[in-house]
């Protein structure tokens, strides 16, 4: 390679004196005051109910399962899905918010802690992680979305990488739509290193329009519902 | 005004044998039904995504006046994204050609010392061609999107931009992955295909040290870069390697964060018929002290490649709100019967028609504006309400200018101009705008209707030749008056 | 779901007195019968057609094909043709939107122009929404098919008032052919430019329309027509178009149609 580090910048530097010119002289003199206004869509309001049979059905058509439960038994029914997929791991983030769950699954579960940096940890992450549990900000129903907000305790890769994604979502989170979400949350000002929507587990239609799932994400994607 | 366009990008080429490849591509039996199915597949999934006339409606109206506001204000919202995306320690390149961008994506896979590179679907990094230039200077670039593995296996281009394997059936990736993958198991069971698939990628998201993808929206006012996707690989490669880079074009800028969700929305539904995607990944930043993973260092490469001479004509502007749903191709009753690879461009079907003449010329593009028959459908599904009929009218019509060195509005100005099509059309309008020459050449051609030939080019091919009428209407008429005046005079 | 495609929805004046028929450059030349039919479909409705003699060619070919200049030559001696402030019935949909849309664009706003464009109506459009016909069907029981031309359906609507106006006949059954909305390759210029995808197009927009086992198909423009009935002619099938102007003609008169070609 011939560039030199000190090249790149310049090229760069030139590149954005050059297209920031040609955009400026098309937009000088515009006033931003006259753009006509941009009328959203007036969507009904929607009951708790209906919101929450909105949220499930949108996961369900999507493949996620959705298991209504409550904090004092999720353990049990992680432990009993645990079994039926034959899986005997369980990743889940160094955050003591579930650590009652945690505690009281059942003792044959090898539990793993995820304090780890996955620099040196990569291929213990894919290989010996084969289910995980992560926490969830809020929801969304129109979509059927579940908001993950990573964080140094539970690290974006928890809820990726393993091919079980156990999730616990509270449904007095739940949000109407995005739009709401967003609004409500005032989330302009701050959104953290990374924020995933996640609706589903992974999935591709790329060969011959065929839905398949697991395709890079997890493959199954288990949502615990509390608080209904 | 100055025009900056590739040397010669590799598609220049492909894009000016436009008429082979479709000659090529027509008589394929097999993929005019992969397309065909596949067409039929995805229009009827949009259809069922809307339920509401009055929502589809009110939504792309919306994101139409979103997408016209942030052109409006795109050196602005460039600069305040540059900003905030430093703040959050994100980088920020420019490129005017692609060229560049790919000097600066090697450039920072060598301070690097990557070798190794796994890519989430980006169109830009296939518009900038960029696993050619770094597998020139030896580093390998894994597509890890399941259709663009594919693509990449049989050596092909994407030739959809949302399903970039969508030319090839399930038989035809067995076969792929049979002649490239060590120790696959025959088969076409989809799901088992997926699989085998999925066992090769994650390994190279494993060890892969650096990661690349697109961008779907980039937020000016929280410096925050948005991947829309279903497999993951996406996610993967922004989350696992050490580097990520993110290509995308200077239009992908949006203001608001609220600016996200109806534009998001209208992406999925007109796409895919999806609510929503599986994973909408929103990256702020690159990993922060105390994080345990994301990649250390995250960059941005911002991508011109000819949009900013889109950009300087208000009405070739309208290009630019393109969120790349794929709509437009999917109900393209061109696309559907040439596919995506007879376009020669990165960015086929109309979308492809509009876009690549900034990028090529109109010297390699000359026939794209005119392969159409300007049905409309692709600008009745358009999310953004580009109206891409008109568009390719008006590149019809630079593409016939008289040629100039100096372009008033895009390289390649009078590309297809040729001087007896001009001299017809000149004579056509003399006639047509003089009563009495028209009424002459009338004359003329249903007196020697006799001549008219019975091969007319490629008309008669498939179709016997139209036979002008023995009188016309304007004779017809007339002759009716006069015999009403007649027995009018008569009666009276 | 249907498309919901505002475009062509307006304010509808009362019935005239007089209109004016544009009878477009293909009729002229090469189905002049179809303008009388239409003619003969308004007078009896009572009303009076002018036919301007002056007229030739909405611009349409040359605009389609980027001469710009050319077409708005010959579009403006076209606006000049129509003077008097009463409707502008056009044998066509496709040029009937080209008349109504884009002439604005390509002339310039200015009240003439746009007094102009505010007349121009399609011929089954000016039937259903200001007529308000109602055909008494006089012919035998048949079943046709519709092909509306892109233009005509996405400008003017005519996919709409055409389904109204065939629906209206008691002994005829419409039938909806495969991919109804899709485009039949003609396009102009394209057909002759790009021949070999044009003929891809017409291939299955003939096959479909064959499936039907329609005894003709009925369309509001000749452009298409020309098309499909040239590739159904080439193919030796017994299917024809006709404009809707003569079928409906027929049916009320007791005729039986012919199709065109
Ligand atoms: S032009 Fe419109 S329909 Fe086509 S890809 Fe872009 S946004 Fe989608």
């Amino acid at each position: 390679m011939t560039n030199t580090k000190a090249d790149i910048k310049a090229v760069s530097k030139t590149a954005r004196g050059n297209i920031l010119a040609k955009l400026k002289a098309e937009v000088s003199g515009a006033d931003y005051d006259k753009l006509p206004e941009e009328v959203p869509f007036n969507y009904p309001e929607f009951s708790r109910e209906e919101n929450l049979a909105q949220f499930i059905s949108e996961l369900e058509k999507n493949h996620a399962q959705v298991i209504k439960t409550t904090k004092a038994n999720m353990a049990s029914v992680i432990s009993e899905q645990l079994k039926a997929l034959n899986i005997t791991k369980l990743l889940y983030g160094e955050n003591d918010e579930h650590s009652e769950v945690i505690a009281a699954l059942d003792s044959k579960i090898d539990l793993q802690t995820y304090d780890f940096s996955i620099d040196n940890n990569k291929e213990r992450l894919f290989n010996e992680c084969p289910a995980a549990l992560s926490s969830s900000r809020c929801s969304i129903a129109a979509t059927g979305s579940i908001v993950l907000w990573p964080d140094e305790n539970e690290p974006r890769s928890l809820s990726l990488v393993p091919p079980v994604h156990f999730v616990i979502v509270d449904a007095n989170e739940l949000y109407a739509d995005f739009t709401s979400l967003i609004k409500a949350q005032q989330w302009q000002d701050k959104l953290p290193t990374n924020v995933v929507l996640v609706s589903g587990p992974s999935k591709t239609a790329d060969i011959q329009q065929t839905l398949a799932y697991g395709a890079h994400g997890p493959k199954a994607l288990i949502v615990l519902l509390i608080n209904i | 005004m100055k025009h900056i366009i590739e040397e010669e990008s590799k598609y220049a080429a492909s894009a000016k044998a436009f008429r082979a490849n479709v000659a090529r591509d027509l008589g394929n039996e097999e993929l005019r039904s992969n397309f065909r199915g596949a067409m039929d597949y995805l229009m009827d999934k949009r259809k069922s995504a809307f339920s509401s006339e009055d929502e589809l409606e009110v939504l792309r109206e919306q994101c139409k006046l979103i997408k016209q506001r942030c052109l409006a204000k795109l050196p602005h919202l460039l600069e305040q994204l540059e900003g905030n995306l430093e703040r959050n320690g994100i980088k920020v390149h420019w490129a005017e050609t692609i060229t560049e961008a790919n000097e600066i994506i090697a450039q920072l896979i060598a301070d690097k010392k990557g070798s190794s590179v796994v890519k989430g679907k980006s169109m830009v990094s296939e518009e900038t061609a960029l696993n050619d230039y770094l597998e020139e200077r030896n580093v390998e670039c894994l597509e890890s999107d399941m259709g663009e593995y594919i693509v990449q296996l049989a050596k092909e281009h994407p030739s959809h931009i949302i399903m970039p394997a969508i030319h090839q059936n399930k038989k035809q990736v067995a076969k792929l992955f049979a002649d490239n993958i060590e120790g696959f198991e025959y088969s076409t069971d989809v799901d088992t295909l997926i699989q085998q698939g999925r066992e090769v990628l994650r390994n190279k998201f494993c060890q892969a040290d650096v990661g690349i993808s697109g961008v779907n929206f980039a937020v000016a006012e929280t410096g925050t870069l948005c991947l829309v996707e279903n497999e993951g690989n996406g996610r993967m490669c922004t989350t696992i390697p050490d580097l990520h880079i993110a290509i995308t074009g200077i239009e992908k800028v949006v203001e608001h964060l609220s600016d996200v969700p109806p534009l998001l929305s209208l992406l999925t539904r007109s796409a895919t018929g999806q609510a929503i995607s599986t994973y909408f990944n929103m990256i702020s930043s690159a990993r922060k002290p105390g994080e345990k993973d994301g990649p250390q260092e995250v960059h941005l490469v911002l991508l011109d490649n000819g949009r900013s001479q889109a950009f300087a004509d208000e009405e070739l502007k309208q290009t630019l709100q393109c969120i790349r749903c794929g709509a437009c191709m999917n109900h393209c009753p061109v696309y559907t019967r040439i596919g995506g690879h007879a376009y020669g461009t990165v960015y086929p079907g109309p979308i492809g028609k509009m876009v690549s003449p900034h990028m090529l010329g109109l010297e390699a593009t000359t026939n794209l504006p005119t392969a159409s028959t300007l049905c409309g459908a692709c600008g009745e599904v358009c999310p953004v309400k580009i109206p891409i009929p008109k568009i390719l009218l008006r590149l019809r019509q630079e593409s016939v200018k008289p040629k100039s060195q100096q372009p008033e509005v895009m390289k390649g100005q009078g590309a297809g101009r040729s001087s007896v099509e001009a001299l017809i059309w000149k004579v056509w309008a003399q006639v047509h705008k003089s009563p009495t020459m028209y009424a002459l050449s009338m004359w003329g051609l249903t007196r020697f209707r006799f001549l008219m030939p019975k091969k007319l080019g490629g008309w008669t091919s498939v179709r016997t030749a139209p036979k002008p009428a023995a009188t016309t209407l304007h004779q017809r008429v007339k002759a009716k008056q006069e015999k009403a005046k007649q027995s009018q005079q008569e009666r009276g | 779901m249907q498309q919901l495609n505002t475009q062509h929805l307006r304010d509808y004046p009362k019935k005239p007195k007089q209109v004016y028929l544009f009878g477009t450059c293909i009729v002229d030349s090469f189905f002049p019968d179809t303008g009388m039919d239409a003619i003969e479909l308004l007078e009896r409705e009572g009303i009076e057609v002018i036919y301007p003699q002056g007229q030739s060619c909405c611009g349409q070919p040359a605009y389609n094909s980027g001469y710009k200049d050319e077409a708005k030559a010959v579009a403006l001696s076209q606006v000049k043709q129509f003077p008097l402030d009463i409707p502008v019935v056009v044998v066509s949909g496709s040029c009937g939107g080209m008349m109504r849309h884009h002439y604005l664009d390509l002339l310039g706003d200015d009240p003439e122009i746009n007094n102009f464009c505010q007349r121009v109506f399609e011929l089954t459009e000016f039937l259903v929404h200001v007529l308000h016909l109602k055909p008494v069907d006089q012919g035998p029981k048949e079943k046709v098919a519709l092909h509306t031309s892109c233009a005509a359906r996405r400008e003017m609507g005519v996919h709409l008032t055409g389904n109204k106006l065939i629906s209206q006949l008691a002994n005829v059954e419409l039938v909806i052919h495969d991919y109804e909305s899709e485009c039949c390759g003609f396009g102009g210029t394209f057909a002759v430019k790009h021949a070999d995808i044009s003929a891809a197009m017409v291939a299955d927009k003939s096959k479909h329309l064959v499936a039907t086992d329609a005894v003709r198909y009925v369309s509001a423009d000749h452009g298409c027509m020309m098309n499909i009935n040239g590739a159904l002619d080439y193919q030796k099938q017994s299917l024809r178009g006709e404009h809707i102007a003569s079928y409906l003609l027929n049916r009320i008169k007791g005729n039986s149609s012919k199709g065109s070609l």
